[in-house]
C-alpha cells in the first residue's frame, strides 16, 4: 500500500478522500479488528472525520494555523518492519538517567527489546505497548480507552482513533506509587513521508502517583508526521507529573493532543515543551467535572526560522473549587511563527474557581510573528481568575550588562533566553528533564542565525 | 593605563562630552565629580562601550590600545570593569552560571585555563567573604529581587572576582545608607592595588570619605574643568559646584 501513495507533489486527490483510502487499506492490519467495541469506536471517529473533514482557517480554533504544510504530502502508514536500532543509537535521547521504566517506539511501533523489562514494574502496575495489550488483555483496556479522548474535538483526534495502532499503556492501581519516572520515547527514523498515530493511555486509579515523560524525537531529518493522542485518566486524589517534549526534526509535522480527565482532588502537573518540527501543534483538553482537582501546565515553545508552533488549551471548569494554572512562554526566531490560543471557561456552577493563564513571548527577530489569544470566559461570580500576555524583545540593557562582563553577544543572548525559559522550567520536578531541555534549547538558539535579524533593537 | 584625549561624544546628535581629557596611571584612584547632567555617567558608559553614544572626536587609549575600536566584551576581557549605578536584573539567569561564564571568558583572554566547578565555587566563596556578600545571594538569579545595597555589593563582588586592571565605579554610593556605603567602600578599598586603577564617578563627596582618591576632577559642560587632590572634593562639599562651573559652562 505504501509505494503508490508516495508522492511528493501536491496531492491531486482531496485529502479527506486520501485518508479514507488510508484507513480502508489499514483497517485489516490494525489491532483489535475482532473487538466490537473498538471497531465501533473507530468507525464513530471515522464518521465524524468524514462528515467534518479538515478544518480551515474559518474555524475559530484554526484561525491562525494553516494546515497546508500538513496536507501537502501524501502521508503513508508504516507497514513494513521497523528499522533495526540498537540500545546505543537510542541512549542519546534519554532525558533522564533515573528512569524506572522505559518504552521505546520506533516509527510508532513498540520495541520491547529496547524497552525496560516488564519484570521491573512493581505490583499493581500495568505498563505495556498498547497493541500488545489490545491483543492480550483487551478487557482491561475497554473501560478506559477512548474515555477521555473525544473524537468530536478535532479531526486529528478522530483520525488517531480511527488509525489507533500502538502506544504506551500505563495503569497504576489505587494508592500505588510508581517509583521513578517512566520515559516513553517515540523516535522517527528514515521513512520518508511516514505518518504515525500513537495513542498513549495513562490511567492512575484513586490515590495513585506516577511521573511520565513523553518524548518525541527524530534520528534523522526525513519528513514525517506524528499525530499523537494521550489520554490521561486520574482517579480521586491521584497525582501525575507529565512532561511532554516534542523535539523532532526541522522537517517533521507534529500534532499532539492531550485529553485529561480528573477525579476529585486529583492533581495533574504538565510540562509541555515544543522545540522541533516544521509545523507543530499541541492541544490540551480538560473538562474539570469533580471538585478540588488541580491542573497546572507549564509550557515552552521555540519557533525557529520559517517554522510554526501552535499551542491550544481548552480548560473547562464545570464544577466548584478546582484550580488551574497555565503558563506558557515562547521564543521566536527568524521568520518563526507561533500561535497561542488558550481558553479557560468557568461555568456558572464553578464557584471558588482559581484559574490563571499567561503567555509571554520573546521575539529574537523583527520578522517573527506571534498570534496570542489568552481567554477567560467566566459565568460564575465568586472566582479568582487572571490572564495575561506579553510580547517583548531582549533588553539592550541586559545584553550590555552581560557583555560588559566579558561574555560574548551570542552567549549573552543564549543566557537571556535560558533565563526567560527558566521561570517555566524551574518548577519541573522531573530529574534531568530540565537540563535536557536547557541543553536542547541552547542548541536550537545557537542553530538560528542571529545576524542582522536578531539584534536587540529589533521589532 | 588610561589616556583620554579631547574626547567628544554625542547622543542623538546632542553633544555630551566636549573635549574631555584625563590620564589615569596604574594604581591610582581618580574621582570624577560634577553636577547632574555634566556627562559623568555618559563618560563611564562610553569607556565601557555602551551603545547609543557616538564618538565624534578624540581618542581613548587603554594600555596603549585604541579602546574605542573594541567591542564591549573585548574591553571587559582586557581588564576594564564598569560597576553600574543601576545594576541590571537578569531574571532566570543564575548568578553562579553568569559569574563563571564571565570569569572564564576573562581568564581565556589572559591565557589562563577555565576553572572547573569546584575551583570556581571555592574562589567565589572567598571573594564573597571579602566583600561581605551573603553567599545565599549567589544562588539566586542575577540581581533579581536584590535590595539596592545587595546589588551594589554584588557589583563589587564581580570586581573582586574578575580582578580588572581598570575599574570604573558609576555612582556606586547612590541609594546606599551609611552602613551599606561603608561595606561597599571596604570592599573597594580591599581591592586597591598597585596594579589596579580606579575611577570613581560620583556626585557627592560622601563616598570619598571612605575611599580616598589620589586625584579629584570636576566635570562640567562635557569637559574636565578642574583637577585637584582630595581637598578639592571637600571644597566642593562646602561651596557647591557653582563657583567652578559657572565660568566653564558658558
Amino acid at each position: 500500500m505504501s509505494a503508490m501513495h508516495k508522492q511528493r507533489e501536491h496531492p491531486a486527490v482531496d485529502p479527506v478522500e486520501r485518508y479514507r483510502e488510508l484507513v480502508d487499506a489499514a483497517a485489516p492490519l490494525l489491532p483489535g479488528a475482532h473487538m466490537d467495541w473498538l471497531v465501533a469506536e473507530r468507525s464513530r471517529a471515522m464518521d465524524h472525520f468524514l462528515r467534518n473533514g479538515f478544518p480551515t482557517r474559518k474555524d475559530e480554533a484554526w484561525r491562525y494555523t494553516s494546515l497546508d504544510r500538513v496536507l501537502d504530502q501524501n502521508w503513508i502508514l508504516q507497514a513494513e518492519p521497523v528499522v533495526k536500532l540498537g540500545a546505543a543509537d537510542i541512549a542519546q535521547f534519554w532525558t533522564t538517567e533515573d528512569a524506572a521504566a522505559r518504552l521505546v517506539f520506533i516509527n510508532g511501533r513498540w520495541l520491547p527489546g529496547l524497552s525496560s523489562p516488564a519484570g521491573r514494574v512493581p505490583a499493581g502496575v500495568q505498563l505495556d505497548g498498547l497493541r500488545t495489550a489490545l491483543e492480550e488483555t483487551p478487557d482491561q483496556l475497554m473501560p478506559c480507552l477512548g474515555n477521555a479522548a473525544q473524537s468530536t474535538v478535532s479531526c486529528f483526534a478522530a483520525l488517531n482513533t480511527a488509525l489507533l495502532d500502538d502506544g504506551a499503556w500505563l495503569q497504576v492501581s489505587a494508592d500505588t506509587q510508581f517509583p521513578g519516572p517512566i520515559e516513553i520515547l517515540y523516535l522517527s527514523v528514515g521513512r520518508d513521508s511516514a505518518v504515525i498515530h500513537p495513542r498513549n493511555l495513562l490511567v492512575l486509579e484513586e490515590g495513585a502517583r506516577a511521573t511520565v515523560i513523553e518524548h518525541y524525537a527524530s534520528l534523522d531529518g526525513t519528513p514525517c508526521f506524528t499525530n499523537s493522542v494521550t489520554e490521561v485518566i486520574l482517579g480521586d486524589g491521584a497525582s501525575l507529573e507529565h512532561a511532554r517534549l516534542q523535539d523532532e526534526s526541522a522537517s517533521a509535522r507534529h500534532m499532539g493532543t492531550v485529553f485529561l480527565q480528573q477525579g476529585e482532588g486529583s492533581c495533574y502537573r504538565g510540562m509541555s515543551v515544543n522545540l522541533g518540527g516544521l509545523w507543530s501543534r499541541c492541544e490540551y483538553h480538560n473538562r474539570l467535572q469533580h471538585p478540588h482537582a488541580r491542573c497546572e501546565i507549564d509550557g515552552l515553545y521555540v519557533a525557529g526560522d520559517r517554522r510554526l508552533t501552535d499551542v491550544h488549551l481548552d480548560i473547562d471548569h464545570a464544577v466548584a473549587a478546582c484550580s488551574s494554572r497555565q503558563r506558557f512562554k515562547g521564543i521566536l526566531q527568524g521568520r518563526g511563527r507561533a500561535v497561542f490560543d488558550g481558553l479557560i471557561r468557568v461555568q456558572p456552577d464553578a464557584q471558588k474557581t482559581d484559574a490563571h493563564l499567561s503567555n509571554d513571548n520573546l521575539m529574537l527577530s523583527r520578522d517573527a510573528e506571534v498570534d496570542t489569544k489568552p481567554q477567560l470566559e467566566i459565568y460564575a461570580d465568586d472566582v479568582k481568575c487572571s490572564h495575561g500576555t506579553t510580547v517583548g524583545q531582549l533588553e539592550p540593557a541586559q545584553l550590555f550588562y552581560l557583555r560588559s562582563r566579558g561574555i560574548d553577544a551570542g552567549a549573552a543572548r543564549r543566557m537571556l533566553c535560558l533565563g526567560f525559559a527558566a521561570e517555566v522550567l524551574q518548577d519541573c520536578s522531573v530529574e534531568g528533564f530540565r537540563e535536557r531541555v536547557e541543553t536542547r534549547l541552547q542548541q536550537h538558539i545557537e542553530a538560528a542565525a542571529f545576524g542582522g535579524n536578531g539584534g536587540p533593537g529589533d521589532v | 593605563m588610561l589616556k583620554v584625549t579631547d574626547l567628544q561624544v554625542s547622543v542623538d546628535e546632542k553633544p555630551i562630552l566636549k573635549g574631555l581629557s584625563l590620564e589615569v596611571g596604574r594604581g591610582e584612584v581618580h574621582a570624577v565629580m560634577g553636577p547632574n547632567g555634566s556627562g559623568k555617567s555618559s563618560f563611564a558608559h562610553v569607556l565601557a562601550g555602551r551603545e547609543g553614544y557616538t564618538v565624534t572626536g578624540g581618542e581613548v587609549l587603554f594600555d596603549g590600545e585604541n579602546l574605542l575600536e573594541l567591542d564591549v566584551e573585548t574591553r571587559a576581557r582586557k581588564g576594564l570593569f564598569l560597576a553600574l549605578q543601576y545594576p541590571v536584573e537578569l531574571p532566570g539567569v543564575s548568578n553562579m552560571v553568569f559569574l563563571r561564564e564571565s570569569l572564564n571568558a576573562i581568564r581565556a583572554q589572559r591565557g589562563e585555563p577555565a576553572l572547573d566547578a569546584a575551583a570556581f565555587i571555592k574562589l567565589l566563596r572567598d571573594r564573597a567573604k571579602r566583600v561581605q556578600l551573603d553567599p545565599e545571594l549567589l544562588k539566586r538569579a542575577v540581581n533579581t529581587g536584590f535590595s539596592g545595597g545587595e546589588k551594589k555589593r554584588s557589583e563589587i563582588l564581580q570586581m573582586a572576582l574578575l580582578e580588572p586592571k581598570l575599574a570604573i565605579l558609576d555612582e556606586t554610593d547612590s541609594g546606599l545608607d551609611i552602613d551599606a556605603l561603608r561595606t561597599v567602600a571596604d570592599g573597594v578599598n580591599a581591592l586597591r592595588s598597585p596594579d589596579r586603577a580606579m575611577v570613581l564617578v560620583t556626585h557627592y563627596q560622601r563616598l570619598l570619605d571612605y575611599i580616598e582618591p589620589d586625584y579629584v576632577h570636576v566635570l562640567s559642560g562635557g569637559r574636565i574643568v578642574r583637577t585637584g587632590d582630595r581637598t578639592l572634593a571637600l571644597e566642593l562639599e562646602r561651596r557647591g559646584y557653582g563657583w567652578i562651573t559657572d565660568g566653564a559652562a558658558a
